[in-house]
């Protein structure tokens, strides 16, 4: 690990420096996780009065259970949605205002500013512009025959949650595409000019391969939205109905935990929870590891 | 721009205004919808154009609230919202700074360590340890306080890296100028340390300002008393009221009241908060 | 003002690298001694030793007489001047100059006398004001002497300082410095990797190579009687001719060429060394030894650069001589250094009874 050539000498004083820091991480971050494991392997019978020690019996349990099962596939179709959206959106957006360099301060500006919006906020807004009864896009989509109700329709329900999710996230996406395009040296792009490659031929074989890092790092920042950060926008929008077609899985463990009361699942549903993160941050880090060698 | 073609930067143009229209689309409806009575929705048809109730909606809201609804007026929940975002922008800043400045200045047994248990904090947001995490926050009694709804969401990882990358860019020499001029460690905090990370701090400020304004489940969960709530999980509870009986300029002007603050700060901050936001990255 | 005394002073890096092994170096108090070496040598290690940035693994130093070891660079009474100047960037120059004077806790109107006196000396009075950020290179160097000149410390400390700026100003940089330490009588220690700066610089030239003192002493005489071919080669530019020879019965030769004789040195390989200014060439297009290659112009001199039995050699002669494809060799013996070939040592010492001879 990097640190200064110089460096001060003091027994005592880096430890009262980092003990805030470590103190709410001890309290609220590892405890609560170290109980969730713990919990994980119990289960509590009806009335809460008897604890027993079950072993893996709750995980066995989760992956017999069709509505966890479920869960997973929702929360994949979901995460593999939204990234594709927002980033094919913000792509496009960012190419654009690449393109634009006068305006391109102005236009910036207007399509930043939705980062700032709630998840929950963007679920409400959605909700409402979907509203079977009163929402303008229902009444559109019935112009054209189709009858839209996501309180009903399983699907409909999910385009909701992809498209309130997606929103949001398309100008985080964009500005790290735009700091992505900026960094290509100009002189590639000429030289690719030069080298006979028209603006579309261009992109392709010089801009998006350069690009790349800056996909990948998104795709893992996304799917991480769209597993966690969304619980706003699945509670605000739809509560993972109708008949669980958007029951992702953090939504899941707040309901079998908070609503069923069901700990021991809800805690093994955690620790799995935690594997995934787990194992999105390693991946994260061993990117940034290589992108340093660059 | 390498050559000039007109038509590709004229469709440049068409798609970034789409996009701006797409993306405002919702928000401008939900404002035209906070401004007409709420009788206007009985038709079953939205208005497209504003309406003419917008003080007498936004005044409603903001300084008596909703009797049906049992939420408290609007800019309690505002007041609460703005001091649980400072408490965690301010706290997070705070604490990760300083452990930053232990792990990059000192050299001591179980830095590793440390360094490693910060990490941590990343691998678990809120969402995935809800239960017990509640339940400690219930166990100390911090329910329904502030420092329930900012402590446990103070710990940070990324802020912490991110002054770390910051202090690893500091010049070893300065340290050592400031050592022979006679400063201590905590005094080259203050004088170097603190003013050369005012613009880091900043750009930190904007993203964890916008990161604490936004919570929506934590508030959820640690708060049941009405003079606690936050206005962006107050919309909530309206919206399931609204739902049955719509009062759909109640929620509207709730939801425009909620995401100004923020999107006031990002857009006064624009370059420092994509100048943050990027560099997390790194 | 004080003296400062190095003692066996050892630096082991965890790891073990060792890149001190053991120095040993009296400073007069008010004397300007450089420290001169390939980077790696030592030389920084040694200096931030002095400064109290790095621990001592092994021996003792002493400032005034009093063992500084154990103590804080800020209690040292040293003041340093660093390669990039260190600057803090957030302040004016004012603050710069006085941030440790406040840190000491001086009385504010002393502080503001050192300032205005240090500013004057230095000329920087105009920008006091101003941050670094607004000044040229030049400028900051002086504000990075005026932090240490307004302390009144009792050695000042110099970190390769003139390595950031231009050719140009590094020569008039290098004259104040050393006017300003002659003013101010403050012992000095200095550190380049410039031969030249540390040749004009130096009351004691110290030359390091691999962590150990190679030769110590006046800047002429280790120029004039290098102790290794290091410092031989190390001093000078161009630098001297270090030519493979052999001696045998007291007469030395390159390859066949005999260059002196009756030298009190044993037979076996020895390494000729020649000064490119300290022989002639003389044109001989039949039987000159030394085949021209191509020639460097300078200006007011030339540089010939050629072989001599195989080797090469560089001679550096005024414009007015004349030119040819072989020349001969024209050589004081006074100006000829032999060292041993394998450790590098020098081997001459009565040089003087050496036997002129001009050779073919």
């Amino acid at each position: 690990m990097q640190t200064k050539r110089t460096i001060f000498h003091n027994r005592w004083l880096p430890y009262l420096l980092l003990a805030p820091q470590l103190a709410i991480t001890v309290i609220f971050f590892l405890w609560p996780a170290a109980q969730a494991v713990r919990q994980s392997f119990l289960r509590e019978d009806a009335f809460g009065l008897k604890t027993e020690f079950v072993g893996l019996g709750n995980y066995l349990r989760l992956f017999s259970d069709p509505s966890y099962l479920n869960a997973f596939q929702v929360t994949a179709v979901f995460a593999v949605s939204v990234a594709a959206l927002s980033m094919g959106l913000a792509l496009l957006l960012a190419v654009a205002v690449d393109r634009v360099l006068r305006a391109n301060q102005s236009y910036t500006t207007l399509l930043v500013w939705p980062y700032a919006v709630a998840p929950a906020v963007a679920g409400v807004l959605w909700w409402f512009l979907f509203n079977p009864t009163i929402g303008i896009l229902p009444y559109a989509l019935e112009q054209l025959g189709y009858d839209w109700n996501h309180n009903l329709d399983g699907t409909d329900a999910m385009i909701l949650v992809v498209i309130a999710a997606s929103w949001k996230q398309i100008s985080y996406n964009f500005l790290f595409f735009v700091a992505g395009l900026q960094a290509i040296p100009q002189s590639l792009r000429e030289a690719a000019a030069i080298d006979g490659a028209g603006p579309v031929e261009r992109f392709f074989t010089v801009v998006f391969p350069l690009l790349s890092p800056t996909t990948f790092f998104l795709l893992v920042i996304n799917v991480t939205y769209t597993m966690f950060e969304t619980f706003a926008v699945i509670d605000a929008a739809t509560e993972g109905g109708p008949s669980q077609a958007t029951n992702i899985l953090v939504y899941k463990v707040y309901r079998d935990g908070f609503v069923s009361l069901n700990l021991g699942s809800s805690a093994a549903q955690s620790v799995i929870l935690m594997f995934i993160v787990i194992a999105l941050t390693f991946v994260q880090f061993r990117w940034i590891e290589r992108r340093v060698q660059y | 721009m390498v050559e000039n073609r007109p038509l590709l930067t004229l469709l440049a143009h068409l798609a970034l205004i789409a996009g701006v229209a797409v993306v405002a689309f919702p928000v401008y409806l939900a404002f035209v919808a906070s401004t007409h009575p709420s009788s206007a929705f009985l038709s079953g048809t939205l208005p497209l154009v504003p309406g003419d109730h917008m003080g007498e909606t936004y005044s409603r809201m903001l300084f008596s609230g909703v009797s049906t609804s049992g939420a408290p007026p609007l800019w309690l929940m505002m007041t609460n919202s703005l001091i649980m975002a400072l408490s965690i922008a301010i706290g997070k800043i705070a604490i990760s700074i300083l452990s930053a400045f232990a792990i990059v200045y000192f050299r001591f047994p179980c830095r590793a360590l440390a360094f490693w248990m910060i990490f941590v904090t990343l691998m678990l947001p809120v969402e995935v340890r809800i239960v017990p995490t509640f339940e400690v926050v219930a166990n100390l009694g911090m329910l329904d306080t502030y420092a329930g709804l900012s402590i446990p969401l103070i710990a940070s990882a990324t802020a912490t890296f991110l002054f770390r990358q910051f202090f690893l860019t500091v010049p070893d020499e300065l340290v050592e100028a400031a050592r022979i001029d006679g400063a201590g460690p905590m005094r080259f905090f203050r004088d170097m340390l603190l003013p050369l990370s005012r613009t880091n701090m900043a750009a930190l400020f904007v993203i964890l300002f916008i990161y604490g304004w936004n919570q929506y489940l934590w508030p959820l969960l640690v708060t049941t008393d009405e003079s606690q709530y936050t206005i962006v999980m107050g919309i909530k509870r309206l919206a399931n009221v609204a739902d049955a009986d719509p009062q759909w300029n109640n929620v509207m002007a709730t939801v425009i009241l909620a995401m100004v603050p923020p999107v006031l700060v990002v857009i006064g901050m624009q370059k420092l908060f994509v100048k943050g936001l990027v560099e997390q990255e790194k | 003002m004080a003296r400062i005394d190095l003692d066996s002073v050892r630096k082991i890096y965890p790891g073990g690298v060792e890149a001190v092994k053991g120095v040993d170096l009296p400073i007069e108090d008010g004397g300007f001694v450089v420290l001169v070496g390939p980077s790696g040598c030592g030389k920084s290690t040694l200096l931030r030793m002095i400064a109290g940035l790095e621990t001592i693994s092994d021996g003792e130093i002493r400032i005034g007489g009093r063992r500084v070891n154990d103590a804080e660079p800020a209690d040292r009474d040293i003041a340093m001047v660093f390669q990039n100047y260190a600057l803090y960037p957030h302040m004016s120059v004012r603050q710069n100059l006085s941030y440790g004077l406040r840190n000491r806790r001086m009385a504010r109107d002393e502080i503001a006398r050192r300032v205005e006196e240090t500013a004057r000396i230095l000329e920087i009075d105009a920008f006091l004001d101003r941050r670094p950020k607004a000044l040229s290179g030049g400028q900051r160097q002086r504000v990075a002497m005026g932090r240490a000149i307004v302390r009144e410390p009792a050695a000042f400390l110099f970190d390769e300082p003139l390595s950031n700026l231009d050719a140009k100003l590094r020569v008039q940089m290098r004259g104040e410095i050393k006017q300003l330490q002659r003013r101010l009588g403050t012992t000095s220690v200095y550190v380049t990797h410039d031969q030249l700066e540390a040749m004009t610089l130096a009351d004691t030239l110290v030359v390091l190579n691999g962590g150990r003192i190679e030769q110590a002493g006046r800047p002429l005489d280790l120029y004039r009687h290098p102790d290794t071919t290091f410092v031989a080669s190390f001093l000078g530019s161009p630098a001297m001719n270090l030519l493979s020879a052999r001696v045998s019965g007291g007469d030395l030769r390159v390859g066949s060429l005999p260059l002196a004789a009756r030298l009190p040195v044993p037979d076996g390989p020895v390494t000729a060394g020649l000064r490119p200014e300290a022989f002639r060439l003389l044109p001989d297009s039949t039987s000159g030894a030394f085949r021209l290659d191509y020639v460097e112009e300078l200006g007011s001199t030339r540089l010939l650069h050629g072989h001599l039995e195989g080797q090469r050699l560089v001679c550096q002669m005024g414009i007015e001589h004349p030119l040819a494809d072989r020349m001969t060799l024209d050589l004081d013996p006074e100006a000829l250094h032999v060292f041993d070939a394998e450790r590098g040592r020098r081997l001459d010492t009565a040089w003087q009874r050496a036997q002129i001879r001009s050779l073919a």
